[in-house]
């Protein structure tokens, strides 16, 4: 019985029915859309080398940004998925904002999700109308059969007791709508996430190691699944002349020779750098000792693999002179990349010095001089009036106090003691009993990462902390690092009022601090919150 | 009371000598690295050490490494750490080790006020503890929900004092209140906090300590 249960549940659930709704929207969305891409890649094509090129992409992209966050809407109130579209692309100045708008990877993504809901919807909502109609009207046909003339070849549903044959057909139609319409909100939520939601880089990373294997496994079943299917075919054609040893051959040659190839390769690190053109050399050896062989095995005449292999000698040559060219303009860029990050780091440093700087001269020495000044006093009086400079003295004493907690907190500004001995959960945890807002810290570390790297994940987590504290008024904030790979991965997510500045000048001193490191720094933070701070750092240079 | 002292720093090494002897302890030996403080803890016995938390070579957690293991192998000798700074992480490594008290952690700031430094030397040489409000604070502020949350403002502040390793003589003085009225405050807070009673103010502090640590890692 709960098995029949269960088959039925989908006709009485309400998610079944939202399905249906988000399917047949797809009809007016779809013209919405077709509307928009003819109108915007005509006025595109046109304008393309007029400098109006900019607002009409400008506003193509906005079109497009509304029609995704529309449908988005429309599934997050149907589908219950919560996915918010973005609607422009940024960019700055009239050129910056065109380019913006054509590398923004969203703008394609929402593109590519209307277009699919254009087509494809549209063909569902179709296909899932005729279906669902077809099966009522099976179910419910012994109302009908007098006006209807439904014949199945010879078969006529034309009395009363035939008209009844249908009806289970119609059951049948109704149950399978109803999954193949759950199915389909399943397919959709997928769509709707997959290409609408905003992109943050997956982890964790796999390493070549994995990737290798991978390419290896994959090889050798695409290789063995040929083999096997045109031995199959010799042996069902009768036989005859093994004629399945010239695919074969080469096939072999080339996945157990690349592979070879690819482990003697990776494991000399001096070649790793060339490691592509190596491979590449490698097949076309491969390709000249097989013509080679069947010139040697057949008949001798003519040298005809010369040509072959002439051939391949050149794209060798075009390879290496491409990865030449390559490996400049990628040097070019990492020169480029560090000249960018290593300003930053010096601005940084500097900033931070001229901070301390101020804070010494302000906070401390300015108390030691008032301390001062009290024990002269005091010093004067001691003989004529011992009561006040006792009074003095105590002032000094408290004054006193109140300079040394300064130096300490300034010293554990620049760098926490606690980081150096403990690491970085001891850090973290001392960091968090300090703090007014509860905060949980979750760091889950095999081994302590480098000291520049844990120095940066601890500011980086004391900083948004800070800033959280300061501007966002969270209930809770969370702090979790772990470790993918050799990436350090610091994530700190308040659930505050968001709408922080990436530009504002805590958090570009910590994305130049992650920078020196080569690691990167993200924030997300959409008015209303919550906010999440997320720092990558290499742990291996 | 015979002490040791371990300071890196001439300049406060001698000042602290001065500051004890002063006050009538008598300084047996001041050294300047956690080896030379194992030795000179092995060859006078004294009843406290004085132990400041970075010393040399590696100038990091030297001297708390030295005072966790005289713990161990010299339980006649209480351990007084100072340091610049607190950390709860390593008031906890102390008292884990701490067993029947004659453990301290003050921030070095507090010989600003000589009475209650020396007060605490001597509370730690007599098997007490006295632990930097500093500490205190930081074991009172993290937790949630908890027991602590029930105590009146005043048995919160007589817990504050008790956990620093106070007697209830001082805490009295320190709150401008009787000694009796101090014990039914102790009262209160045990009931509350579901301790058993104990006798000693000593063993007291020890219980509420072990109960603030417990709630913590809960």
């Amino acid at each position: 019985m709960s098995s029949t249960k269960r088959l039925l549940t989908p006709l009485v659930q309400s998610d079944t029915y939202l399905v249906f709704v988000f399917l047949f929207a797809a009809v007016p969305l779809g013209a919405a859309v077709l509307g928009l891409l003819i109108g915007g890649w005509v006025a595109t094509g046109v304008l393309l080398v007029t400098p109006l090129v900019v607002p009409a992409v400008v506003t193509f992209r906005v079109g497009t940004g509304l029609l995704a966050a529309g449908d988005a809407a429309l599934a997050r109130h149907l589908l219950g998925t919560d996915v918010r579209p973005r609607l422009a692309s940024g960019g700055k100045g009239w050129w910056g904002r065109g380019k913006a708008v054509a590398t923004d990877t969203a703008f394609w993504l929402q593109q590519t999700y209307l277009v699919i809901r254009m087509t494809v919807g549209f063909a569902l909502a179709v296909g899932m109308a005729s279906l669902a109609g077809a099966s009522l009207f099976f179910l419910t046909y012994p109302a009908w059969y007098r006006w209807s003339e439904l014949h199945i070849r010879s078969w006529h549903f034309d009395t009363f007791g035939h008209s009844w044959v249908l009806v289970p057909a119609g059951a049948i139609g109704v149950v399978a709508t109803a999954w193949i319409a759950r199915a389909l909100g399943v397919v959709s939520r997928w769509l709707v996430t997959g290409l609408l939601a905003e992109r943050t880089p997956s982890l964790p990373r796999l390493t070549t190691r994995d990737l290798r294997l991978r390419a290896l496994r994959i090889h050798a079943a695409v290789s063995g699944g040929v083999s096997l299917i045109l031995v199959a075919i010799w042996a069902l054609a009768g036989h005859g002349y093994f004629w399945p040893e010239w695919p074969l051959m080469p096939l072999l040659l080339l996945v157990l020779g690349t592979h070879a190839w690819v482990e003697v390769v990776e494991d000399v690190p001096q070649l790793r750098r060339h490691r592509a053109l190596l491979i590449h050399i490698g097949l076309v050896v491969q390709f000249s000792v097989f013509y080679v062989l069947i010139w040697a095995l057949t008949s001798r005449g003519y040298f005809w693999p010369v040509w072959p292999i002439l051939a391949a000698l050149i794209t060798v040559g075009l390879h290496g002179a491409g990865a030449s060219i390559w490996r400049a303009t990628q040097l070019r860029r990492r020169v480029g990349v560090l000249e960018t990050t290593r300003a930053g780091a010096v601005d940084e440093q500097e900033a931070n010095l001229r901070r301390i700087e101020r804070d010494l001269h302000d906070g401390a020495q300015a108390r030691l001089v008032a301390l001062g000044m009290n024990l002269g006093l005091a010093e004067q009086k001691l003989a004529s009036d011992p009561e006040a400079a006792q009074q003095l003295v105590a002032e000094a004493r408290a004054g006193l106090v109140e300079a040394l907690g300064e130096l300490r907190d300034l010293a554990r500004g620049i760098h926490p003691p606690v980081l150096t001995d403990r690491g970085l959960p001891a850090a973290l945890a001392s960091l968090a009993d300090r703090s007014a807002i509860p905060v949980t810290v979750d760091v889950d570390l095999p081994e302590r990462p480098p000291a520049a790297v844990e120095t940066a994940a601890y500011f980086v987590a004391a900083e948004s902390l800070a800033n959280a504290a300061k501007h966002a008024g969270p209930a809770t904030v969370t702090i979790a690092i772990r470790r993918h790979g050799n990436l350090l991965d610091v994530r700190i997510t308040d659930d505050g009022r968001g709408g922080a500045n990436p530009g504002g000048s805590g958090l570009t001193g910590l994305r130049r601090r992650v920078e020196a490191l080569d690691g990167r720094l993200e924030v997300t933070s959409p008015a209303g919150g919550p906010t999440t701070i997320h720092a990558e750092l290499p742990c291996e240079s | 009371m015979r002490v040791v002292i371990a300071e890196d720093l001439a300049l406060l090494r001698d000042g602290m000598r001065r500051l004890l002897e002063d006050n009538g302890f008598e300084v047996v030996d001041a050294v300047g690295d956690a080896d030379a403080l194992v030795h000179a803890v092995r060859r006078e016995q004294p009843q406290v050490a004085i132990v400041d938390i970075r010393l040399p070579p590696g100038f990091r957690d030297e001297g708390l490494r030295a005072a966790l293991e005289l713990r161990r192998t010299a339980p006649g000798t209480a351990v007084l750490v100072v340091s610049q700074y607190v950390e709860h992480a390593y008031a906890s490594e102390l008292l884990a080790e701490a067993g029947g008290g004659g453990v301290g952690y003050l921030l070095k700031d507090r010989v600003v006020d000589v009475d209650d430094f020396v007060d605490a030397v001597r509370r730690v040489g007599e098997g007490g503890t006295a632990l930097d409000p500093e500490v205190v604070s930081q074991l009172l502020g993290r937790r949630g929900a908890s027991p602590v949350d029930q105590l009146t403002p005043r048995e919160r502040e007589v817990l504050e004092l008790m956990a620093e390793g106070r007697s209830n003589a001082a805490i009295a003085t320190a709150l401008v209140l009787t000694v009796g009225a101090v014990e039914k405050h102790i009262a209160s807070i045990f009931q509350k906090l579901r301790l058993a009673p104990s006798d000693t103010d000593h063993r007291r502090v020890l219980a509420v300590l072990a109960y603030l640590q417990d709630s913590e890692s809960a």
